[in-house]
């Protein structure tokens, strides 16, 4: 293997990182109606909180900061345009991600989790 | 005892880079999923593939270093430098893969595609063994030989992947053209299924516990070319898997790879490590 081609390629990979894409605000985004019919099966124990907590911090603080007011990589979640929609509707975007946006679906997660974080979203936006 | 002391070298070099860090990580080693790379992350990697072929021939370790880092939200690209040790016959670097993946559909949906396009400078040492594809089996030729002869391969995939009651099932179809040789096309598939362990997250961090593991289930082989299908000359591998997420960006995956013909290594042992890190981020 040539040391030029194995340099190209490495070339080729830094020159595709340094123009990635900026950020991306989309307002329409807008989950089915039939996503508002799910209701959050979890209550509010400190326990699933404490979960949520745990899941938000590990993966959505990185983008929507650790209160989740939002950094330039993910809009803040504290809103009333974000927390004026319905359980299901916040469950379903957490699900399925967005590509447009950069937003990850979390689809993996067991459904549980997934509720967990919504649950969290509710209870700080409370604080 | 030489292959034993490139093991524990690959290993602790492994678990050099586990710092404490959110991995994605699906519990795959060969099989691709419809979860890219989240945008603006760079994710490094090191794995090992192990060969203990059947008897008579040099057991190997390829190991691989994985640069994968998300572009956009639809696409990722991953750069893999690799190269392979063999007991008794020597070491090679052999070449360098660049791969892309795009993701055409915005939101989720009950089939989600993916479109991966790859190219490859390898030479016919190379036994990472990330897809397999064609007939035949790996070549047994002194490492020294076979470094030589370099390939320029492209390979396309189609990556199908759904979840169902908590399960992926990915499905990926392969065809890979060798521009070095008159090969004509040849193709591969892998096939798997995975899950995560746990259900409801705990409010404290734990290393150990359910919510940190997946497991999963892999098949993959090739199946012949546009000169035949060579059926009895196929390898295939089934392959159990686990994944554990150590802590936030930090996974450790392990497999072990069944050789389901004649043609395969009776077993095929991977390991890897991979470390997320966010490279644009501006509060």
């Amino acid at each position: 293997m040539s040391a030029r081609s194995s340099i190209a390629g490495v070339c080729v990979f830094a020159a595709m990182v340094s123009i990635a894409a900026q950020p991306q605000r989309e307002r329409t985004w807008v989950a089915p109606p039939a996503a508002d019919s799910r209701h959050n099966p979890l209550n509010e124990e400190a326990e699933i909180l404490a979960g949520g907590s745990k899941l938000f911090r590990q993966r959505c603080a990185l983008c929507h900061g650790q209160d989740g007011t939002g950094t330039n990589r993910g809009p803040n979640l504290m809103t009333r345009h974000v927390q004026h929609q319905s359980d299901g509707a916040l469950f379903w975007k957490i699900s399925s991600g967005n590509t447009r946006t950069g937003m990850p679906g979390y689809s993996f997660l067991p459904e549980v989790q997934r509720w967990q974080l919504v649950s969290h979203l509710r209870a700080q936006a409370r604080e | 005892m030489a292959t034993r002391a490139h093991l524990a070298v690959s290993v602790a070099l492994t678990f050099c880079s586990i710092t404490s860090a959110s991995a994605q990580e699906p519990a795959y080693f060969v099989t691709y999923d419809h979860y890219l790379e989240e945008r603006g992350n760079l994710e490094i990697a090191v794995a090992t593939t192990t060969g203990l072929p059947t008897s008579g021939r040099h057991a190997y370790t390829a190991p691989w270093l994985e640069l994968e880092y998300g572009l956009t939200g639809w696409w990722t690209a991953e750069l893999y430098l690799e190269g392979v040790t063999t007991r008794g016959d020597g070491n090679a670097f052999t070449g360098w893969r660049f791969e892309n993946r795009f993701r055409p559909l915005k939101t989720e949906h009950p089939v989600n595609p993916v479109i991966y396009v790859e190219y490859e400078a390898v030479n016919e040492a190379s036994r990472i063994q990330k897809e397999i594809v064609g007939a035949g089996g790996v070549e047994f030729e002194p490492i020294d030989e076979l470094k030589d002869e370099h390939e320029r391969e492209l390979e396309a995939k189609l990556i199908l992947s759904s979840v169902a009651r908590g399960w992926n099932v990915s499905e990926n179809f392969i065809v890979e053209k060798n521009f070095s040789a008159d090969e004509g096309l040849e193709f591969g598939y892998a096939v798997g299924v995975s899950r995560p362990l746990g259900t409801l997250a705990r409010g404290r961090s734990c290393l150990v516990c359910p919510e940190n593991f997946a497991i999963g289930l892999e098949m993959y082989g090739g199946l012949g070319s546009t000169e035949g299908f060579a059926g009895t000359d196929q390898r295939h591998y089934l392959a159990p898997v686990v994944g554990w997420t150590l802590s936030g960006r930090t996974s450790v995956k392990a497999s072990v790879g069944l050789g389901l013909t004649d043609t395969s290594d009776r077993y095929l042992l991977r390991f890897g490590v991979a470390y997320e890190l966010p490279i644009r981020t501006r509060q």
